[in-house]
């Protein structure tokens, strides 16, 4: 994924403001920055939900706006919310998406997608009987489910428990192996701990972007404050 | 990982069509919404015109599309409050899925909501206001209702998915497409009241049904054309 010069604005406000962003694939960037940085705006047009104002946008070979289509089959979405339906089963909704992705063997991927986040079991329950973790878990199974070459997730841990968190952390240490990964969060600790590489924003504007490396996330967070205040 | 191949397009309407319809029967928040309206339209119109004792039959097919015309309004206002209130409307804009197959669900799921009115108020009309029997003509009022609902459906679902990101889409919706139904009322009230109303002209009931048919075809041209920008942020 290749961004340059990104620009977002929302009447006179500049919500994204010349951001550039790179990532190979086996990457992890953790987008780390306070309320209204610019840091989910930044999520939703490298997702083809927003068209930038300015700047180049190029998703797995693919230049946006013009084949944004080509790049959606690419892309694995969880926004804040699950982006399920709360009065579908939850393997109706994965056979929604399914379809729209066009999946071939869609009930064995499903299945397999169920498991992965350990909600095979109640397949066929109603969404709107799942706990706000649970619907969480059940849209990073849907991000998942066309094993997407790049995966933008935004807050993905709002709402999880210990032991969600716990789950989310090992399918996203799996996921980011062989595909590109952008984790939008305010955990400063679990983004450094996460991610091989920092964007940090602030009021739309880059102020840090390098490898973490062998940084350690506590000693980051005196840093990270100095930044952004 | 999965190699990015266009999904097929009838795949991805049959699954956004099937979803609309299996969240309306498990809800039961729309259809159901404008059957009762119809009902009650009805209702008011007979007590407002019919309690006198004429004959209302050259009216019937006036009552029967203008009432179905409000109705309509209900239907596509609802058209995309599941994805709004569920918060899943990023969810289907980010799959690979065509702007303009996301505006044919909406068009098929429209199209079936007016479908499950006029079963309802299709026979209330004749019991409310015409004086007779309209048996032999149901099978030429069924295709009114099939081709006006062709054009009240596209024109519902475009007007639907502009309204989609404005602030104040229930007054916005409305204000937009019920002055651009008036061709269809006109012409299917005409149609119905051709073969219903005492007349019997099937000629005239032929240009209502051609217009009715074009109509659809010049509307959905526009969606055609205009579907891309529709979903623009």
């Amino acid at each position: 994924m290749r961004a340059s010069g990104l620009v977002k604005r929302f009447g006179d406000r500049r919500a994204v403001d010349g951001v550039d962003v790179e990532l190979e694939a086996g990457e992890c960037l953790a987008v780390l920055g306070p309320n209204g940085a610019g840091k989910s705006t930044l999520l939703r047009m490298l997702a083809t939900l927003l068209r930038p104002d300015a700047g180049r946008l190029a998703v797995c070979g693919h230049a946006l706006p013009e084949r944004a289509g080509r790049a959606r089959a690419e892309i694995g979405y969880l926004g804040h919310d699950p982006l399920v339906y709360l009065d579908l089963t939850a393997r109706q909704n994965l056979e929604l998406y399914a379809d729209l992705y066009g999946l071939p063997d869609a009930r064995r991927r499903i299945d397999d997608a169920l498991d992965r986040v350990g909600l095979l079991a109640r397949s066929f329950d109603l969404v709107r009987t799942f706990s706000r973790g649970m619907a969480q878990r059940l849209g990073l199974a849907r991000a998942l489910l066309h094993e997407p070459r790049l995966l933008l997730l935004d807050e993905p841990y709002a709402g999880l428990d210990a032991a969600g968190a716990h789950l989310l952390d090992a399918v996203l240490a799996d996921a980011s192996r062989d595909r590109g990964v952008v984790i939008v969060t305010h955990e400063v600790e679990r983004g450094v701990a996460l991610a091989g590489r920092l964007l940090v924003l602030r009021a739309g504007r880059t102020v840090l972007s390098e490898p973490t490396g062998t940084v350690d996330g506590s000693a980051f967070r005196a840093r990270y404050e100095e930044l952004v205040a | 990982m999965i190699a990015a191949a266009r999904p097929a397009w009838g795949r991805q309407l049959r699954a956004l069509l099937l979803k609309d319809l299996r969240l309306e029967l498990r809800t039961r928040d729309t259809a159901v919404a404008m059957v009762l309206f119809a009902v009650l339209a009805m209702l008011i119109f007979q007590f407002a015109f019919g309690n006198r004792g004429d004959d209302l039959t050259p009216y019937a097919g006036g009552i029967l599309w203008a009432t179905l015309s409000l109705t309509a309004v209900l239907g596509v206002g609802r058209s995309w409050v599941p994805e709004r209130e569920q918060g899943v409307l990023d969810g289907i804009l980010s799959a690979p899925v065509p702007r303009l197959v996301l505006m044919a669900s909406k068009t098929g799921a429209i199209y079936a909501y007016l479908l499950a009115v006029e079963i309802v108020a299709v026979p209330l009309v004749a019991i409310f206001f015409v004086r007779g029997s309209v048996a032999g003509d149901l099978g030429l009022i069924a295709l009114t209702c099939l081709l006006a609902n062709l054009g009240i459906a596209i024109l519902g679902s475009l007007y639907a998915c502009l309204a989609l990101f404005a602030r104040a889409r229930e007054l916005l919706l409305p204000v937009l497409f019920l002055p651009s139904l008036l061709p269809v009322v006109i012409a299917a009230a005409g149609a119905v009241n051709a073969v219903a109303g005492g007349t019997n002209d099937l000629s005239e009931y032929r240009g209502y049904s051609l217009f009715l048919a074009v109509y659809a075809v010049i509307f959905g041209l526009v969606a055609y054309a205009t579907y891309d920008h529709v979903f623009d942020d």
